[in-house]
Formats: structure tokens, C-alpha cells, sequence
């Protein structure tokens, strides 16, 4: 017997993720350095890859996985694009 | 009873998951500058991560979404030490100091600093 | 060619020229303009031979190469043989480095400079697509680090055929191709659903349009039948090892941050890693940033530059238990047994300004 359903847990949790995510907000907002907004931002989108995929599992909505899936590829790709972009400022990437 | 079993294990792993994002955030917004910082957002990436996705995967049992779980922590675990090689590099070769502790000293500086040594840029 | 430029001098002026040599395609053309243009310059020319050896003799790869270079001076030597045609050359071959370990072109430069010295050259001619060992282009910074300690030098003006063309033998391109489509293939099924036909046709064909056109670049390493799939499963091996270190270290770095003091102790190190570059490099350097408590700021050359957080940390990274793993993962487990680089003298604690 399990005193809550399951699908509550997942959703509790994602419920935790998203206050984790707004309190590492803080530091995206005030940086002081554009490496320590890009951080932030970055840890923020790995949260989101856990949210949706705690969502995914809560709602019983599988599919939410791929969503996950692009978004981890595309945080990536964001990472690396803006850290070159501060780096080479001036060019293009 | 497996039924209970798998339903604490997983609020096991979800807490888990949860606890080592709560230090990552709590390091994130405490430590001194960007190289301290990315430290402990690598512990979002391994183990916050990682225990919730594995709380998730054992949601799905054997499905074919378990699988996608497991794809999508390995994806993470890839992806994101380069990222946050990427970022203290770009940090570095913009010319942010480190706060380094000198030898044998403790190093605590407070965030205060960190604030205002950004003001310049 | 003409000797009759230098002929003013009473005493007969010896040319003395230094010729690193590497593997390359254009090492015969680079060694022909050495001796050609020492003649020009004088009536006899000393053409010392050199192979940099990149390993040093505990480096898995240190009996292959010695075994090349030996291959190499010989053949090198019977190059300027054949060019020198009657002149009077002296030919002088060594191979340098082979008891100290070189990890970028400033030790390059290093260790040429001191055997000039020793053997009073004039000159060092440089194969353009100078290549010793590692995988990086080396000819810009080693030219940049010999202006910087004055030693004169030359670049063969050498025809350069197409660059990689040696690369795809019939075989090896082969198993390029068909690695790449293999996991290219197994990707897609993992994602898609392996008993549908439908994913099943198009997953080949986009695993086909990816080998063909992506397999040329896919691997870093060259492969091999037996040891590329060896090389997967003791990465398997690899992982629990890393998790465990992950956790532990996730521990350590918990603690100290929910600690009210925070006593942590931020410092820079730089470590020398006896992997090679590419994708060995990347996975040592990756896994060391996935190990809360160590960052890879920078890596090139085999040198890292690690920020560390706690001493723990920095303990754990200089007895190189993760250096040892990836050593087992790439070449094997007689060499994962070295000595930490605490021991070997290879890790040493930096001030901020080495950034």
C-alpha cells in the first residue's frame, strides 16, 4: 500500500525542481559576470530536462521525453555557442 | 510489496535528487566566483540529475520510456562537463579572477566580494 | 645550384643544419630543400637528423615510436645520401627527447635549441606539416616559441598533396564506415521503435547518409577490430568506477557548502597527464569536471589546468585515480598502473595568473 499515489510524488518533486530553479534564478540575474549568468542559465536548463522528465512520469506523458531529450541538446548547444560568443566578441560565433 | 517497495524507492531517489539540487542551488547563489560556482553546478548535472531521472526510469519499469531515460542521464553526462569546461574557459580567457586561497589559508571569501569585483566589468 | 657564392673565405665554411623529422607526406620534400639549400650556402653541410620522440620510455606508445623513428632516420638518411649526389655531406641522425616527456611545442623548441647549441648549427629547416606525435598542428606556436629563443630557422617550401589522403586506406575506411553506420543505426532504434518497419527502413537510410558523410571525422583514434570494441567494453567497466568517485566527491563538496563557514579552499593546479591528446584528453578532462570539487579550465597538450575546491579534492586529483582509469580505457590495463602524477612530479599548485 502506498500512501500517496505516485504520480503526486512526481509532481511534488517537479514542484521542488521549480522552486530550485527560480532561487537559482538569483544568480542569472545578477551575475556579476556573463559566465556566471551562462552557468546559471545552464544549470536551469539541466533543471528543466529533470522537470519534464518528472512530468513525463507524473502525467504519464512519455513523449514529454523527447521533449526533454532536445532540450538538453539544445542547452548544450547553447552553453558553448554564447561561452564562444563572449570570447570572440566581434565575430560572428 | 513490491509495489511498496517501488514506491520508496523511488521517493528515495526523487529525495535524493532533490537534496543535491537543493546544495547545487544553495552553492550556486553562496560561493565566491564563477569557478566555485561551476563546481557545484556540476552537481545538478551528476547527481541531482542523475537520482531523479533514475527515480523516473524506475516509474517507467521496462518500457521502452526507461530506455530514454537512461539515454537522456547519459546525454547530460556528456554534454554538460564540456559545457562548463566551455564556460570557465571563456571566463578565463575573458580575464575573470579566480579567488584563490593562499597556501594553507581558508579561503572565505564572502559573496560581497565576488559582487564587487564584477562592478568593474 | 651554384657553390661559388661563399667561395671568399680562405677556411671552407661547413653549413651545419638541424632536421626534425616526422611521419608526414612532405618529410622527403622538406629533407630535399635541407640539403639542397645547404649547398647553396656552403661547400660541405653536416645535416644532423633529429626524430623528437613525444613519450617517454614508461608511455604505452614509447616502443612503437622509438620503432618508427629508427624506420624514419634510415630511410632519411638515405634520402640526403641520394640528393647530396657527390658533395660533401656529413650526416649525423639522433632521436631526442626519449628520456624526458615533451608536451607542447615550447619543450620542442627547447630541446632543439640545446642540441644546437651542442653541436653549433646554423639553421633548422622545418617540415612544414611538422607533426611529432600528436595530433595538433604544431609548425605556427613551434616557430613562434624558436623566434622566441632566437634560434634561425627555415620552412621547406614543399608541394603539399592533399592533406588526409593517406588516411583512407580500403580497409580501415571501411571499418570507419561501417562503425559509423552501426551506431548511427543503433541510435536511431533506441529512440525509435526496433520492430516497426517503417523505423526500420528509414533509420537505414539516415544511418547510411551519416556514415557516408560523417565517417571521415567521426574517430579520433584509428581504429582497430579488436581493440576499438575492447576499448567500448572497458569503458563500460569505466563507468560504475566513475559514478562512485562522482558520488563520494559529491559528498565531500555537499558538506563543505551547507557548512555555515563554507571552509573552502579555491586553488589552481596544473597537472600533467600522461594520456594523448584528442579523445583520451577529452575524456580525462571531462571526467575530472564531472567530479564536483575539480574543473578543467583549460587543456592543451596534455597540460591541464584544474581549479579545485576543497584539499580533498585536490588529493584526490593528484594520486590520479582517474587518470588510471582512462589509461585502462584507452590502452589497457598494464598501463593504467603508473605512478600518480603526486609522484611522478607532474602536479604542481599555480597562482591565479597562469589563467
Amino acid at each position: 500500500m502506498t500512501p500517496v499515489p505516485l504520480e503526486d510524488v512526481f509532481l511534488a518533486a517537479a514542484a521542488l525542481f521549480v522552486v530550485l530553479a527560480i532561487a537559482m534564478f538569483y544568480r542569472a540575474v545578477v551575475g556579476p559576470t556573463t559566465q556566471d549568468r551562462l552557468l546559471a542559465v545552464n544549470v536551469l536548463g539541466t533543471n528543466t530536462v529533470v522537470i519534464l522528465a518528472l512530468l513525463a512520469a507524473g502525467l504519464d506523458q512519455s513523449w514529454f521525453l523527447d521533449v526533454a531529450l532536445i532540450y538538453a541538446l539544445l542547452n548544450f548547444l547553447m552553453s558553448i555557442a554564447i561561452s564562444k560568443f563572449t570570447v570572440e566578441r566581434g565575430g560572428v560565433l | 510489496m513490491i509495489e511498496t517497495l517501488r514506491f520508496w524507492a523511488i521517493v528515495v531517489l526523487l529525495g535524493l535528487g532533490v537534496l543535491f539540487t537543493f546544495v547545487s542551488t544553495v552553492g550556486v547563489i553562496r560561493l565566491p566566483d564563477v569557478y566555485s560556482r561551476a563546481h557545484t553546478a556540476s552537481q545538478t548535472d551528476t547527481l541531482g540529475a542523475g537520482f531523479a531521472l533514475a527515480g523516473v526510469a524506475v516509474a517507467f519499469g521496462w518500457q521502452h520510456a526507461a530506455v530514454y531515460t537512461v539515454l537522456l542521464l547519459f546525454f547530460v553526462f556528456i554534454t554538460n562537463p564540456t559545457a562548463a569546461h566551455a564556460i570557465s574557459r571563456s571566463a578565463a580567457e575573458t580575464g575573470v579572477e579566480p579567488i584563490l586561497a593562499a597556501e594553507g589559508e581558508d579561503g572565505n571569501e564572502t559573496e560581497g566580494d565576488a559582487e564587487t569585483d564584477g562592478e568593474s566589468r | 645550384m651554384s657553390n661559388d657564392g661563399r667561395q671568399e673565405g680562405d677556411v671552407v665554411a661547413v653549413e651545419r643544419l638541424l632536421v626534425p623529422l616526422s611521419d608526414t607526406v612532405t618529410v622527403r620534400q622538406t629533407v630535399g630543400y635541407a640539403v639542397q639549400s645547404g649547398l647553396e650556402a656552403a661547400d660541405s653541410l653536416e645535416c644532423h637528423l633529429v626524430v623528437a620522440m613525444p613519450y617517454d620510455d614508461d608511455s604505452p606508445e614509447s616502443d612503437r615510436y622509438s620503432d618508427d623513428a629508427d624506420g624514419l632516420l634510415s630511410r632519411a638518411q638515405n634520402w640526403v645520401e641520394e640528393d647530396a649526389g657527390g658533395a660533401d655531406v656529413t650526416i649525423e641522425t639522433t632521436t631526442l627527447g626519449a628520456d624526458e616527456y615533451l608536451f607542447g611545442p615550447r619543450d620542442y623548441a627547447e630541446i632543439f635549441d640545446a642540441y644546437a647549441d651542442e653541436h653549433g648549427i646554423d639553421r633548422v629547416v622545418l617540415d612544414p606539416e611538422y607533426q611529432p606525435g600528436v595530433t595538433a598542428q604544431m609548425l605556427q606556436p613551434l616557430e613562434r616559441e624558436l623566434d622566441r629563443i632566437g634560434l634561425a630557422y627555415d620552412e621547406a617550401p614543399v608541394d603539399r598533396p592533399a592533406r588526409r589522403g593517406r588516411l583512407n586506406g580500403g580497409a580501415e575506411g571501411f571499418d570507419r564506415l561501417f562503425a559509423t553506420f552501426l551506431i548511427s543505426y543503433g541510435f536511431y532504434l533506441l529512440l525509435g521503435d526496433p520492430t516497426y518497419w517503417f523505423d526500420l527502413v528509414t533509420g537505414a537510410a539516415v544511418a547510411g547518409i551519416v556514415a557516408v558523410s560523417l565517417a571521415q571525422v567521426t574517430f579520433t583514434l584509428p581504429l582497430d577490430r579488436v581493440q576499438s570494441p575492447l576499448r567500448v567494453v572497458r569503458f563500460a567497466l569505466y563507468i560504475p568506477y566513475l559514478l562512485w568517485e562522482i558520488v563520494k566527491a559529491n559528498i565531500a563538496v555537499s558538506v563543505v557548502i551547507l557548512r555555515p563557514s563554507m571552509p573552502i579552499e579555491p586553488t589552481l593546479t596544473r597537472v600533467n597527464s600522461r594520456v594523448r591528446s584528442g579523445l583520451p584528453l577529452t575524456a580525462l578532462a571531462n571526467s575530472i569536471t564531472l567530479t564536483p570539487g575539480t574543473l578543467t579550465v583549460r587543456a592543451n597538450n596534455q597540460q591541464l589546468l584544474v581549479h579545485t575546491l576543497i584539499p580533498g579534492a585536490r588529493d584526490d586529483l593528484f594520486d590520479g585515480g582517474l587518470e588510471r582509469g582512462i589509461r585502462f580505457v584507452f590502452y589497457g590495463r598494464k598501463s593504467a598502473a603508473i605512478a600518480s602524477p603526486r609522484e611522478r612530479d607532474d602536479a604542481e599548485i599555480v597562482g591565479g595568473d597562469e589563467l
